[in-house]
């Protein structure tokens, strides 16, 4: 019993250690922003639309150190982009409420980079 | 006339006198250039209601929906063309407008018994104040967005290619400004999630 409840001990203090990094990020907020800026228009969650699925996005930028920082200048420089039929067209620069507010937009960084596979 | 009404007196009984002592013309100039003024007063009255400075006189509306309405392309933009509170929220011709600000009145009842009156109060009402102002907006065809903008007035040109299918897409559909422009001049509404973004598992 003793080992029992040892072990549950050792389980619930390496579950909040895992939990921990992921409570900086804000998933209503990030959400919030998606959706102000209307990137479910074009990004699916996990389905690609005319741009690409978040999932694909965060499974393209798995284990970089600089993706966080990628997907913020994805997000905000206005560049040249291709969508699904093969165009291109400016992706469309996002924004916060106040403008430029680069924790908002890191933690959207952040969500779209957490995106796993089901 | 008999004799027992001729002798009545007071204002309805003057009123309703003819005049012996104005001619007919006079009485008629006199109340011609006086209903100008009148009128002229009542509708720069009402003018003054439909103000930024009126709108954002309750801190109900200058601490959440104009601190964030400062941030958006209708209030600061490249071309410097704004778009006050009373162009999206009041119709421009008069028999709607009218009406608009008859219903408006309800909202000075609420100012009275502090319905929105914190925060925390405005956030928790935010979405069902939102819904209400969709419908109405819905329901005019988005009359006031359309004092300026036009699908046929959209270049394919100079629109992006996404946005531009999509407006075509939605004026072959019938489908109307506000049906997928929701919370452009403020915040959504907590949890709100746009028409036509289909809903995934997370």
């Amino acid at each position: 019993m003793k080992q029992l409840t040892f072990a549950a001990a050792v389980a619930a203090i390496s579950l909040t250690g895992f939990a921990a990094p992921a409570l900086a990020l804000d998933v209503e907020a990030a959400k919030g922003l998606a959706e102000q800026n209307n990137c479910m228009q074009c990004h699916g969650l996990r389905k690609d639309k005319d741009g690409p699925a978040f999932l694909t996005t965060a499974d393209k930028y798995r284990g970089k150190a600089n993706a966080v920082d990628e997907v913020v200048k994805h997000m905000t420089s206005g560049k040249k982009v291709k969508l699904a039929d093969g165009t291109q067209e400016e992706h469309k620069i996002a924004k916060t409420m106040p403008p430029n507010d680069a924790k908002q937009l890191k933690n959207l960084a952040e969500y779209i980079l957490s995106i796993q596979p089901k | 006339m008999t004799t027992q009404e001729s002798g009545k007196q007071g204002l309805w009984a003057t009123l309703r006198k003819p005049s012996a002592k104005y001619s007919l013309l006079g009485l008629l100039v006199v109340g011609f250039f006086s209903g100008i003024i009148f009128w002229g007063g009542f509708n720069t009255g009402m003018e003054a209601t439909n103000t930024m400075a009126f709108c954002t006189g309750c801190h109900e509306m200058k601490d959440n929906v104009y601190e964030e309405y400062k941030y958006t392309i209708h209030y600061s933009n490249r071309t410097g063309v704004r778009a006050t509170c009373s162009d999206c929220h009041v119709p421009k011709d008069w028999t709607h407008k009218i009406i608009r600000k008859i219903q408006a009145t309800k909202e000075v009842y609420g100012k009275i018994t502090g319905v929105i009156d914190t925060k925390e109060k405005f956030e928790a009402h935010r979405l069902a104040m939102a819904e209400r102002e969709w419908a109405r907006m819905k329901a005019t065809n988005s009359i006031e967005c359309r004092n300026c903008h036009d699908f046929e007035a959209m270049s394919p040109e100079l629109q992006k290619k996404t946005p531009y299918k999509k407006h075509m897409e939605a004026k072959a559909a019938g489908q109307t400004c506000i049906e997928c422009h929701q919370g452009i001049a403020h915040r959504l509404p907590k949890g709100f999630k746009k028409p036509g973004t289909e809903e995934e598992e997370e």
